[in-house]
């Protein structure tokens, strides 16, 4: 039998960016961009499972799509007990929107602050390239410098965004295997 | 007195929600810490351990790794939906060596123990031993 891992994966950063859009277009294996604008008050949930390669394992991923406007943070929080993975998304378009990146990063990251939380930087939009303000390199750096890995997508264009699911469930699998090493050698 | 919560006693898993079948809950109850169970994700996690009898418990005794809050019920029958609590603990974290649980209960009739794992130092925890002190209560 294989084994299933589970992976309670953070979904984070401003209103607008395209969260929701992201989750959705993973969840429904890229069969549709979501049409209809809806504002999430808090938090959705979506599961999705994600085959590791070179393995019989499974990491299913929940995907806990949090609402960005301030004024729901508080009900937001609630839902972010012992997070496993962090996905933190800027608007290409928006200077906001990406300097916003670091607060999502810490309130995730001091929901569990001694544990390794493996996390990505995801510069949506990038189907917008006559708007873009933010450039790759800056997109890098964040990334770079916080300890995250960067990618880029267009929710729109189904462009990228299974990637950095894929990656997360991967680091995920990476740090059972690593601790089976620790259990097995305790006896 | 002796550990009601071995398999080779008749003990058995009853329930439990992880599910890597090289590291089962069954091997919190074969009697060495050589073997282990292991969580496989996400907070809480429950394992149910269902004794050969109605027993009489005194001490409940774990080894595990990375356990924070675990909290411990019991039942008296042999169905797993009426479960009373027992004791709630929170663990100090060890550093490559077992973290050792020990809960005194007095005395206490249960055909049941179920153990949740309330959080964890890590994404996962581990446990390698369950010992539960106790004797079969007859008539
Ligand atoms: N051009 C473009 N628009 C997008 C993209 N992703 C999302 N959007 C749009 O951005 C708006 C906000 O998206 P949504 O997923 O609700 O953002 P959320 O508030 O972060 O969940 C919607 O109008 C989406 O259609 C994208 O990659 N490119
Ligand atoms: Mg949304």
């Amino acid at each position: 039998m294989p084994t299933i891992l589970r992976a309670k994966c953070i979904v984070a950063g401003d209103a607008g960016v395209g969260k929701s859009s992201i989750c959705q277009v993973f969840h429904s294996d890229s069969a549709q961009f979501p049409k209809n604008y809806t504002m999430t008050t808090s938090v959705e949930l979506l599961v999705k499972p994600v085959n590791i390669p070179d393995s019989r394992d499974q990491v299913e991923m929940y995907m806990y799509d949090s609402a960005g406007k301030e004024i729901f943070s508080e009900n937001v929080i609630k839902f972010w007990d012992h997070p496993s993975v962090v996905m933190i998304v800027y608007d290409v378009t928006d200077e906001t929107s990406f300097s916003s990146c670091i607060k999502w990063l810490e309130r995730v990251r001091a929901m569990k602050s001694q544990t390794n939380i493996p996390g990505v930087l995801i510069a949506n939009k990038i189907d917008l390239d006559q708007r873009r303000l933010i450039s790759p390199k800056e997109g890098k750096d964040l990334a770079m410098s916080n300890g995250l890995e960067y990618f880029e997508c267009s929710a729109k264009e189904m462009q990228n965004v299974d990637t950095p699911f894929f990656y997360m469930a991967h680091e995920f699998h990476k740090m059972y295997q690593e601790r089976l090493q620790v259990y097995s050698s305790l006896a | 007195m002796f550990d009601v919560a071995l398999a080779s006693g008749g003990a058995q898993i009853a329930l439990s929600t992880s599910s890597d079948d090289s590291h089962p809950p069954e091997h919190m109850i074969d009697g060495t810490d050589e073997t282990f169970w292991t969580t496989t994700g996400l907070y809480p996690q429950e394992v149910i351990v269902r004794f050969q009898a109605l027993m009489s418990i005194n001490s409940v005794e774990l080894s595990s790794y990375d356990v924070q809050n675990i909290a411990l019920e019991t039942s008296e029958s042999d169905s797993i939906d009426s479960f009373e609590p027992l004791a709630e603990k929170e663990v100090e974290r060890t550093d490559h060596q077992l973290q050792t649980v020990e809960v005194s209960v007095g005395e206490r009739r249960a055909q049941c123990l179920r153990i949740i794992i309330n959080s964890g130092y890590d994404h996962f925890v581990a446990v390698h031993r369950l010992k539960v002190n106790g004797k079969a209560l007859h008539g």
